[in-house]
């Protein structure tokens, strides 16, 4: 099982000459990152890509901006470690920091990158459900220019996104948070460190200027889905109120209520989704509470 | 399969190795240049004990291109005492006055671990010890006296002793 078949490697020199291999090469390639899922994809035989172009060395590809009032750029090839210690996005978007703490384990974060952990588009991912709660969008690269798309239409399905042949994923871009709001997420696995996520959530909530009643929630669940969900029925129930025990119980069952999850060897979709409207009363009640402070 | 001569930088020694472009970077440190100290376990990611240092940081050889590690700097459990005298380095002292190696399958990998962490954070908390240490699994020592092992060696790192 763990020898590879034949492939050829290239190590293109910058962006350019990146986009140029995966131009020529088409749906043959597969583009390298981490590795962390393509190695493993590939050690399985679920796919034989024909060219491995491997972009994870590229500069043009890495780093994290941020500039007060204007938000963050994280570049694809990003690593998830260096998301996890970022003290501007600590600071500034804590849910996406800390949900890159959770990925995997230390020496996975250090080869892993987010670029990866989108494009891969698993629906049990740690990255997408905070990254789509606070708005961020992802731009795309190609010989021909760029595009850029919210993450939850770019991605599409369980492996399955909006990259189209010659395209790569290039950076995120997140927003400047909004006045008085905060964003928290969390997850739920077998055990604290290793596992796949049974479900995760991101919840994003701004509040009017008196600080109390909730002008706007973004709440996103994780692994209940083929891709990451977007709850209507929480914002409909909490927007324009302020938050009481009575509503915190009902946005858990409200999230309970769109969830569609599935049962597999982590967990049944039963308990799924109990898990699902604790989630949503926990993180609803945390972002509020830290948005008061913001 | 085409091959290709990569040198690869092992313990500060380059060597030349002629590798095709799916050789995994652990099968060519222990098959082929014959440092049996990283151990192979799950080839999936999920255990750790395929541990090396590439440019100072904990990454698995397992799911490694050795043809992508061209221009880096590898470590193994191999190159972390003293080359000329032989004498262990302290964190591997810590861990065998510490208990902490049974079977010893895991033990590279933890020790490697333990020192990506310290060398980058003098100073850890058992939480981030913890952290840094949750992806090498020991089926052995229950961990407590792997954890012991480390907090003895920022200890006495912290003291100046070593
Ligand atoms: C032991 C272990 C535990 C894990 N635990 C978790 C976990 O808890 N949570 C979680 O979310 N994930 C987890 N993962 C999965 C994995 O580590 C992440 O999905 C990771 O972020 C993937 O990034 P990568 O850079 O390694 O991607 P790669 O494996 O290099 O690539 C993944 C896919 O994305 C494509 N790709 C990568 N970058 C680009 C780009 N810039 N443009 C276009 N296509 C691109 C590749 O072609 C490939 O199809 C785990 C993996 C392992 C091995
Ligand atoms: S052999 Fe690499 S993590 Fe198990
Ligand atoms: S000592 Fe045996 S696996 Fe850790």
């Amino acid at each position: 099982m763990n020898i590879l078949h034949d492939f050829e490697y290239f190590k293109p020199g910058n962006k350019k000459e990146a986009l140029e291999l995966v131009k020529k090469y088409g749906n043959k390639a597969k583009v390298l990152a981490g590795g962390t899922d393509l190695v493993i994809m590939m050690k399985e035989k679920m796919i034989k890509p024909d060219y491995v172009i491997d972009i994870s060395d590229l500069n043009e590809l890495k780093g994290i901006t941020y500039e007060e009032g204007k938000g963050a750029e994280v570049y694809a090839c990003t690593k998830v470690a260096d998301i996890e210690s970022s003290e501007d996005l600590k600071r500034k978007y804590p849910a996406l920091a800390y949900a890159a703490s959770q990925l995997g384990s230390h020496q996975v974060r250090v080869m892993a990158t987010m670029g990866g952990n989108c494009c891969h588009s698993s629906p049990a991912a740690e990255t997408p459900a905070p990254l789509s709660a606070l708005g961020a969008k992802v731009v795309i690269a190609s010989l021909e220019g760029e595009r850029e798309m919210p993450i939850e239409d770019f991605i599409q399905g369980n492996r399955r996104n909006d990259l189209k042949e010659g395209e790569i994923l290039y950076k995120f871009k997140l927003p400047e948070p909004e006045k008085n709001s905060a964003c928290r997420y969390g997850h739920i696995g077998l055990r604290d460190a290793m596992e796949i996520d049974c479900a995760n959530m991101a919840a994003n909530i701004q509040l009017e200027d008196d600080k109390e009643t909730i002008k706007k929630v973004k709440l996103v669940m994780g692994s209940v889905a083929i891709k990451p969900l977007i709850s209507k029925a929480v914002p409909a129930l909490l927007e324009g109120k302020k938050l009481t025990e009575e509503l915190i119980e009902k946005t858990g069952e409200a999230a309970q209520g769109e969830a569609k999850p599935i049962s597999d060897v982590r967990a049944s979709a039963e308990y799924r989704k109990d898990v699902i409207a604790a989630l949503a009363r926990r993180l609803v009640k945390e972002a509020y509470e830290a948005a008061k402070e913001a | 399969m085409k091959k290709k001569i990569v040198k690869l930088d092992i313990n500060n020694h380059v060597y030349e190795v002629l590798v095709s472009a799916t050789d995994l970077l652990v099968d060519v440190i222990r098959k082929q240049i014959g440092l049996t100290g990283t151990k192979k376990g799950c080839g999936q990611g999920d255990c750790g004990a395929c541990t090396v240092l590439v440019d100072g940081e904990a990454q698995l050889s397992c799911l490694m291109l050795a043809i992508a590690c061209e221009g880096k700097k590898i470590t193994t459990i191999e190159g972390i005492a003293n080359q000329e005298t032989g004498e262990l380095h302290p964190l591997q002292q810590a861990f065998l006055d510490h208990g902490a190696v049974q079977c010893g399958f895991c033990t590279p990998g933890m020790v490697l671990s333990s020192k990506a962490l310290v060398d980058n954070n003098p100073t850890p908390t058992e939480e981030e010890i913890k952290h840094a240490l949750e992806g090498n699994l020991c089926r052995c020592t229950g961990y407590v006296l792997i954890l012991e092992a480390v907090e003895s060696y920022v200890d006495s790192l912290a003291k100046g002793e070593v």
